[in-house]
């Protein structure tokens, strides 16, 4: 377990392991997500009034800000896994930073877009 | 010009790990090196650390300098503030206060064959090997390797596995496999495509940061991977 945790380490670390670490935390949320996504469905087999009960406690206005910190982590994880793809093919190694950078305002742009298009058609 | 510091050392007896702080009066271009020897001949002669030439070309003093792994002698108490944090490198065992077990580095080190291999070697009858310098270029920057183990120490894929061959290794592999001279690339391809080898890294590219010779093992990893894969579709039509 102690090994894990080094994959969290920054004190120290340049932008790339804070990259990297959150690269896993993200992993690690949507690999839930993707647990209780599968949990869910899993329950029409017990009947339509359990899938029900499930959806009623979670898709409501409330829970909203769970959806866009979902899909902060999903942007975040798409946008930074593809920038690793490019680094892997020995692509933009020189730029790795700035990259990075980009990547990560890319997420912000399109979180920020997605949440503004769940509150305004969603919740109205 | 003086400034007083604070050495905060992560020390290990053998038996418990425990943190120390050691206080006295850094004078301007001082090194970090130069202050663990006045510590060890002023104020504690137990502190074990790793030293050699003092200049950045033996690779003996790497620790762990606010966090970072960095050469002591290149290092400068200055730069490094008032309160300096000095840890063992990470990913090796400890074996005394600064002192950390280099075996496993080295041994993954000599198993990726880093020496010219060649068909025609005669002790008898040596050949010089010419070289263009587009082609000592090719490997050049990789050559610059010190060995220090700074990259093994940020190399969070070398924290997860110990069999993963770790920065270093793989690059020593490619700068190799990049000489024009060399004649083993095959072999040494071989060596590292397993999964301990050049597919266990993530990309984390710390190993590029903290490189204390900007040997770039990250870069020479990448262009290893290239090696490998278009090895791997040849010997498919093969």
């Amino acid at each position: 377990m102690e090994r894990v945790w080094k994959w969290f380490a920054i004190r120290g670390r340049s932008v790339n392991s804070i990259a990297y670490s959150f690269h896993r935390i993200t992993g690690i949320v949507l690999l839930i997500y993707l647990i209780l996504h599968l949990g869910f469905l899993t329950s029409l087999r017990f009947g339509e009034s359990l899938y029900t009960a499930f959806i009623s406690t979670t898709v409501k206005p409330e829970t909203l800000p769970l959806d866009s910190l979902l899909f902060l982590a999903t942007f975040y994880h798409a946008f930074n896994g593809f920038r690793v793809v490019l680094n892997e093919f020995g692509l933009f190694y020189e730029v790795r930073r700035a990259l990075i950078y980009l990547m990560t305002l890319l997420t912000l742009i399109f979180w920020i877009y997605s949440t503004y298009l769940m509150y305004t058609y969603i919740v109205r | 010009m003086e400034r007083d510091v604070s050495f905060i050392i992560k020390r290990f007896d053998g038996e418990r790990e425990f943190w120390q702080e050691f206080k006295f009066k850094a004078r301007k271009g001082m090194t970090v090196l130069e202050g663990l020897y006045l510590i060890k001949e002023e104020m504690d002669g137990s502190l074990a650390f790793r030293s050699s030439c003092r200049m950045g070309v033996c690779g003996s003093c790497a620790v762990k300098i606010n966090g970072k792994p960095k050469l002591a002698c290149e290092t400068q108490i200055f730069d490094a503030g008032d309160v300096v944090e000095l840890e063992p490198l990470d990913n090796m065992q400890v074996l005394k206060d600064l002192v950390v077990d280099m075996t496993e580095f080295f041994r993954k080190h000599q198993a990726v064959k880093p020496y010219l291999i060649r068909r025609d070697v005669s002790y008898e009858n040596p050949k010089e090997l010419y070289q263009k310098p587009e082609e000592l270029h090719a490997y050049y920057n990789f050559a610059l390797c010190i060995k220090c183990g700074a990259c093994y120490s940020a190399c969070p894929a070398s924290a997860t596995r110990n069999d993963y061959l770790g920065p270093a290794a793989l690059t020593s592999a490619y700068r190799f496999c990049a000489d024009s001279r060399d004649e083993g690339k095959k072999e040494r391809i071989s060596l590292v495509s397993g999964s301990e080898g050049i597919w266990r890294c993530h990309f984390n590219a710390e190993c590029s940061e903290v490189c204390p010779k900007n040997v770039e093992p990250a870069k020479a990893i990448q262009k290893m991977r290239i090696e490998s894969a278009i090895n791997l579709i040849k010997s498919l039509f093969r």
